[in-house]
């Protein structure tokens, strides 16, 4: 038994991180506000060269075939950055949705330009009243029960302002027909909820551990009443808690990614483990960064609201922790969950 | 990243786990009875004890040149596992087996370990635990317990306090205060006592589920040789930490213990016609979201430590997360019973008010080894490395 990655999987995670570290500082965030389109094709593109959009994509349609456990830590990495381009909609779920169930001829057009990151793909789930990024290039669309392939000549978009300035979120509507058909909800739904809350589950790790390790290396400087406001107790009991909240979290999006990886009988209820986890991590990661910045991290010029509202809006994407308790309360009465 | 188990690690468990199955008899027949009522009880779980030893699995951890297997951290953790799962009976000889065994392996002289080791394997001599002191909690290093030299031996005055399993006690590993003018720290030495010995005197520390598992030790000029001085004299703080060590972090808190305590709830709410309340529903997804993560983070842990990561100060994150996701699920399963959890016996009482004792029991998890707010002290200052306080 081995719960770690290896070392290539580590040494893709420090590449993410490097890239991110040099093009996605939250000054280049807050440049996305104002832009129209809110992202950066040249940051994509690198993104493809460095092979995390396809790496979920099969070899002979251009990715590296490899999975969810390798990916799991660059969707990590994206959520520490607060990065604006779709990462889990594009590479974590669409490319490898469309090599599920999409056709020779459909695979052969998008997954190539996917995985270098010519083109940008996104979902929109049922579930969900939005579509982030719902301008890519080709959109999967999942509508009464079945999945479409949606070219943007297809699409009718109503762009809705978030409150993360660098979230692009729409409403949209289809004309779909036979011809964009690709598979049904039967087939793919619970594939697509599961990989779609794991994989920001993994996002929202990110930013628990970003808030957590931002909110220490403030404590460490700021002084109060003589002191570093991080040699009080009350300041410390609080950061114990929220590493511990974080680290366990994470544990459960390691493993969701392995069990969706090896599909094994648990799969879905393990990303319902992540997702909740996750949220509960994020969000008391999110009320204490704040808290224990004090007034600085109230103020728009502090960077810190970055993460606090990105932080806010995965809570409700896929399923709140709420929604995925239901659904593993509704486990563990209905099947057979004697362990 | 690989959750199967090796080869050698499945025969091992395969191993354990016939062995425990092949004698669920000796189990039922020891757990029948509860080793804190002494006399018969105890000796029948001693016989217990003698059964692990004969197989070779009485201290699978222990190196083989002390008559341990040398197992793996993964191996002891399946051991453990199983060992839960056949719900087998308590271990009388943990502290002996798990703190002080290992603490003489790495402080103890030749003359004492060849003395007590094969003593403690054998379950010959029970061992106490006799650190806390009636104003030495949380602030352990301002005990008062005093040993002075005289001669070839110390002379023992003072109270330990908090000591499990302390009437049955053979032995007793100690902190005592060897030189008072030092800084509190510097003063103390860890020094072996015989419980046999004049002037030990043993009282049952009745507690607030009204079981005594614990005692109170006071030393009245208790002579000890000096020889069962463990490390060098005024030391014993550095003893005592790596024994401290031992104690969070293997042992205590086993995932397939709160595992079974999660069926227990689930079979619990059903029972109780409460698995179709949303809230009870929501309380029991969030034990199994609990339970999962805790054992995630033990396999984390032990898949770093197999590759040589030193784990040192990680082990206050988990008794801080265990000793707290027992008391919740033992919160949730009283609020599933509701009034009928506080009655204690006759028909209208749920296992004559054994939720009630658990919750109670649970409690002391958060205050033993190292209250939840040292650990969170330990968590904040070594690993997020934040000053200490002034």
């Amino acid at each position: 038994m081995d719960f770690d990655f290896s070392e290539e999987q580590y040494l893709l995670r420090d590449t993410v991180r490097d890239l991110l570290g040099k093009d996605c500082t939250p000054a280049h965030v807050r440049a996305m506000w104002n832009d129209e389109r809110g992202r950066s094709p040249e940051r994509w593109r690198k993104l493809g060269e460095m092979g995390v959009l396809g790496l979920m994509v099969p070899e002979q349609y251009g990715g590296s075939g490899l999975d969810e456990v390798d990916m799991v830590l660059a969707l990590e990495e994206s959520g520490r950055a607060v990065l604006p381009e779709p990462l889990v909609e594009s590479a974590a779920l669409a490319a490898p949705l469309l090599a599920r169930a999409g056709g020779d001829d459909l695979k052969q057009r998008w997954l190539p330009r996917a995985a270098s990151g010519e083109a940008v793909l996104t979902v929109g789930l049922e579930s969900q009243p939005y579509v982030g990024d719902a301008t890519a290039d080709l959109v999967l669309l999942e509508r009464d029960g079945e999945i479409h392939a949606v070219t943007q000549d297809r699409v009718t978009l109503q762009p809705l302002k978030s409150i993360d300035g660098a979230r692009r979120v729409f409403k949209v509507t289809a004309e779909t027909g036979d011809d964009t058909l690709i598979g049904t909800s039967q087939q793919h739904g619970q594939w697509l909820f599961d990989h779609a809350a794991a994989a920001t589950a993994a996002q929202l790790v990110g930013i628990a551990g970003a808030l957590l390790d931002q909110t220490v290396e403030y404590v460490k400087v700021r002084e109060q009443f003589g002191r570093k406001v991080g040699s009080f107790q009350a300041v410390q009991h609080r950061l114990a808690e929220m590493l511990l909240l974080v680290e366990s979290a994470r544990s459960a999006v390691y493993y969701a990614a392995y069990a969706l990886a090896h599909e094994l009988p648990d799969a879905s209820i393990a990303a319902s483990v992540a997702k909740a986890a996750a949220n509960d991590a994020e969000r008391f990661a999110n009320h204490n960064a704040l808290q224990l910045h004090g007034g600085i991290g109230f103020t728009w010029e502090h960077d810190l609201h970055l993460w606090l509202k990105r932080g806010k809006a995965l809570e409700w994407q896929y399923g709140d922790a709420d929604h995925h308790r239901k659904r593993i309360a509704d486990w563990i009465y209905t099947e057979a969950a004697a362990r | 990243m690989d959750f199967q188990l090796s080869a050698e690690d499945a025969a091992f468990q395969e191993e354990v786990r016939t062995w425990l199955a092949d004698r669920r008899e000796q189990i039922e027949h020891t757990r029948a009875v509860d080793w804190e009522q002494g006399g018969e009880a105890f000796e029948r779980h001693r016989e217990w004890e003698r059964a692990l030893f004969e197989a070779g699995l009485a201290a699978i951890a222990w190196p083989k040149e002390y008559g341990g297997r040398g197992a793996s951290l993964m191996q002891q953790s399946l051991f453990t596992e199983e060992y839960v799962k056949a719900k087998a009976p308590d271990r009388i000889n943990r502290l002996g087996l798990g703190l002080l065994g290992p603490t003489l392996m790495v402080y103890g002289s030749d003359e004492q370990k060849s003395e007590h080791l094969p003593r403690i394997l054998r379950c010959d001599e029970i061992w106490c635990q006799g650190f806390s002191e009636p104003n030495a909690g949380s602030d352990l290093a301002s005990l008062r317990t005093r040993a002075e030299i005289d001669g070839d031996d110390f002379v023992v005055n003072g109270q330990k306090i908090w000591t499990s399993l302390g009437r049955f006690g053979d032995w007793i590993f100690t902190l005592c205060r060897t030189d008072p003018a030092a800084p509190k720290h510097k003063g103390i030495s860890f020094i072996l006592v015989d419980m046999h010995a004049p002037g030990v005197e043993v009282r049952p520390l009745v507690q607030i589920d009204g079981s005594a598992r614990f005692a109170e030790v006071f030393f009245t000029d208790v002579r000890v040789p000096r020889s069962n001085l463990v490390g060098n004299l005024n030391e014993g703080w550095k003893v005592a930490m790596t024994t401290l060590g031992f104690e969070r972090g293997t042992g205590l808190g086993s995932p397939a213990a709160f595992n079974r305590m999660f069926s227990e709830l689930v079979d619990l709410t059903r029972r109780e016609q409460r698995d179709t309340d949303p809230d009870v529903r929501r309380r029991v997804a969030q034990a199994y979201i609990e339970t999962r993560m805790f054992q995630l983070n033990n396999q984390r842990t032990l898949s770093k430590l197999a590759k040589g990561a030193q784990v040192g100060s990680e082990a206050s994150l988990n008794k801080l997360y265990w000793s707290e996701m027992e008391t919740r699920m033992l919160e949730t399963a009283l609020d599933s019973l509701g009034p009928r959890a506080e009655i204690a016996e006759g028909a209208e009482a749920e296992h004559g008010g054994a939720v009630f004792g658990d919750y109670l029991y649970a409690r002391a998890s958060q205050i033993y080894a190292g209250t939840n707010e040292i650990q969170k002290n330990i968590i904040a200052q070594r690993v997020l490395g934040l000053p200490r306080e002034a």
